[in-house]
């Protein structure tokens, strides 16, 4: 079986590469069975990242471990060809051979695969990939989905120390994504190997994540909790880059350290907000006029036809739909949003589609927005 | 079918028209000289005579044997200098792949010129080859060289475009998957390139059977040492039609199976249309 065989060592190291103009600096450590997500836009330094575990790209220098072997030292003057590195590779165009069927695809890195354990791995990796029967097709005559699980049955044929995963999912349609994710993690669950993911889908970062390294421009912000840093992320750099629907700048006007909250104001808001104790660089506590980002997911916002006055949410904005767009799964309603004054702030946020039905959500209804204080979080401007 | 639909869609359109003309006008241009040529060896009383001829087979034995030597050079070293050419943009490989399209449009009579220049009794290195006992011109080995020198290109660039064709990232998931680089030129690069490389093969083929300029400047006329097909058809002209014609018949017979082979050889079993 696959878990007998498989070697459980962790992934680590660091380097420095420089591609033209760009330069890259970035360090890992990933347990076995665990997978580092690398999140960020296209251009931060993510496949250069993969490419240089690889072996594909000679780093300035650094240290890679894959596997309990060193197989890149620039101080010892370790330098590891990539055939021997013991890697699964996977892109995002899949590359599979064209001249070869499926069987030989799979096949293709054993050394054994003309004998009879060779057969053996290739028929139980088609079977553990669902791919019976698909066997002597070649890869045009398959579907994206299946050209991708041939792929990934190829870089696991013979049994990797670790895998490199360069946003391999993204020219598939969201159902079968999910689907790949699930067989992804049950693949990982029997056969662990650390995993270094890239992906600039939040959605997919947070599925498969064990942990979140966002990386910009060729630097890494912050490592951590997927949860914590794409749900609420603590630097206004990490927020951009992961996408919070919606951040305000406002005013703090009242700290109620009893309930752990404090009330901020701005143009047309006023909102209940979790209290700034861990926000450092601000003036004293005394400073009534503190300046505080806040920022609120879209899909932490209930919207309801009437002031839900009774509930426990601390936050409830009347405010006006200004677009409804589809975003699929769902949809993304902005209003024009504000409990103070006239003016008003556009707030986003995502319901299902059913949602949007039942409710008959069009532009111009007049709706309220309702999001818990705890909802809310304090991001960390960086004042230069 | 979908020949069909687009030649319908076209009815109306100016290729249509003037394409067309231009299509029918072409097929007679070619077809015609072609047709006269066997209905003429048809006529000759004697034909299987002379194809089966001494004359006709020594040249038809040259022919085969230098070209295929000169394929064979040409296929050895111009694979992995069509890969290197295709894999590298620096100015050096340029300057090169420039070099590599000189012989296309250099008349064939001036390659011949040159290289006498180059290897003949009195050329640049010719006097220092036979110090040491080498001769060139007007031998076999001349017929070669001259084969060499117009056939190269076609192949060599034919080759470069293909490998240019196989993506470098299918070469980088062949070596994370554990295969050498080595291994990986043999069972990816090398297969995936073939069918452009065949086609090069073919081209390049048929213009060293056909050679002429050149070997008539460089390596003679001499009957079974460097007296080939085309030298062959040349000299029979001056004493009897006959000879000519199925000489004429032989080589073209030997075109269209080049072109036969051709087709075989690059249908590509793997890719959808």
């Amino acid at each position: 079986m696959i878990e007998s065989q498989m070697v459980e060592t962790n992934a680590a190291g660091w380097v420095e590469c420089r591609v033209g103009d760009f330069h890259l600096e970035t360090s890992w450590e990933i347990q076995p069975g665990q997978v580092l997500v690398l999140f960020g836009p296209s251009g931060a330094g993510k496949s250069t990242t993969l490419r240089a575990i690889a072996g594909l790209l000679r780093p300035v220098r650094g240290r890679i471990e894959v596997g309990g072997q060193v197989v890149y030292d620039s101080g010892h003057g370790t330098w590891v060809p990539t055939h021997e590195r013991r890697l699964g590779y996977l892109t995002q165009q899949y590359h599979l051979f064209p001249h070869l069927k499926v069987a030989a695809n799979i096949a293709f890195g054993l050394p054994d695969r003309n004998s009879p354990a060779g057969r053996e791995r290739v028929s139980e990796l088609s079977s553990l990939f669902q791919l019976k029967g698909l066997e002597e097709r070649y890869p045009w005559e398959l579907s994206g989905g299946q050209q991708q699980r041939v792929a990934l049955a190829r870089a696991l044929a013979s049994r990797p120390a670790m895998l490199l995963l360069d946003e391999p999912f993204a020219s598939l349609d969201a159902e079968l994504r999910r689907s790949l994710r699930r067989e992804l993690r049950a693949m990982l669950a029997q056969s662990p190997v650390p995993v270094m993911l890239v992906t600039h889908d939040r959605e997919e970062a947070l599925a498969l994540g064990d942990s979140v390294q966002v990386i910009n421009e060729g630097r890494t912000l912050v490592t951590g909790d997927p949860l914590e840093v794409l749900g609420q992320p603590g630097q206004g750099r990490v927020a951009r880059l992961v996408g919070v629907e919606n951040l305000f700048d406002l005013a703090v006007q009242e700290r109620n350290p009893r309930d752990g909250t404090m009330t901020c104001v701005g143009p047309g808001l006023q909102l209940e907000v979790p209290l700034d104790s861990h926000v450092s660089g601000g003036s004293g506590p005394e400073g009534e006029q503190d300046r505080v980002t806040v920022g609120i997911r879209a899909s932490d916002i209930i919207l309801a036809k009437e002031d839900l006055a009774g509930s426990s949410a601390r936050n409830r904005l009347p405010g006006q739909v200004v677009s409804v767009e589809s975003r699929p799964p769902g949809y993304a309603v902005t209003l024009n949003c504000g409990n103070v004054g006239d003016c008003g702030q556009p707030l986003r946020c995502h319901i299902t589609g059913a949602a949007l039905e039942e409710m008959g959500i069009r532009t111009g209804q007049r709706l309220w927005a309702v999001f818990k204080a705890s909802s809310c979080f304090l991001v960390d401007e960086e004042r230069v | 079918m979908a020949t069909v639909g687009s030649l319908g869609r076209l009815r109306n359109h100016p290729a249509g028209i003037l394409g067309g003309g231009g299509a029918v006008l072409y097929v007679l241009f070619i077809g015609l000289p072609v047709i006269a040529l066997l209905v003429q060896a048809a006529q000759q009383s004697d034909f299987l005579a002379a194809v089966t001829g001494d004359a006709a087979l020594t040249a038809l034995r040259l022919s085969l044997l230098t070209s295929i030597i000169s394929m064979a050079v040409v296929v050895t070293l111009g694979t992995p200098f069509a890969y290197l050419l295709a894999r590298s943009d620096n100015t050096w490989a340029r300057v090169v792949d420039s070099m590599v399209e000189l012989p296309l449009v250099l008349p064939p009579v001036v390659a011949g010129v040159a290289m006498l220049m180059a290897f003949g009794r009195n050329g640049l290195i010719g006097p220092g080859l036979e110090n040491i006992g080498i001769t060139i011109p007007f031998t076999t080995t001349a017929v070669v060289f001259a084969q060499i020198f117009v056939a190269s290109p076609f192949f060599i660039r034919a080759a470069k475009l293909g490998f240019q064709s196989v993506a470098k990232d299918y070469e980088d998931i062949a070596q994370t998957l554990g295969v050498s680089p080595w291994w990986t030129f043999f069972r990816i690069t090398l297969p995936l390139a073939a069918p452009a490389m065949f086609t090069g093969l073919g081209l390049a083929w048929a213009r060293a059977l056909s050679e002429f300029g050149a070997t008539m400047m460089f390596a003679g006329n001499l009957t079974g040492e460097t007296q080939t097909m085309p030298l062959a058809i040349m000299s029979a002209m001056e004493t009897s039609l006959d000879g000519a014609l199925a000489l004429s018949v032989m080589l073209l017979a030997g075109s269209i199976l080049v072109l036969a082979l051709l087709g075989l050889l690059t249908r590509r079993t793997w890719q959808g249309r």
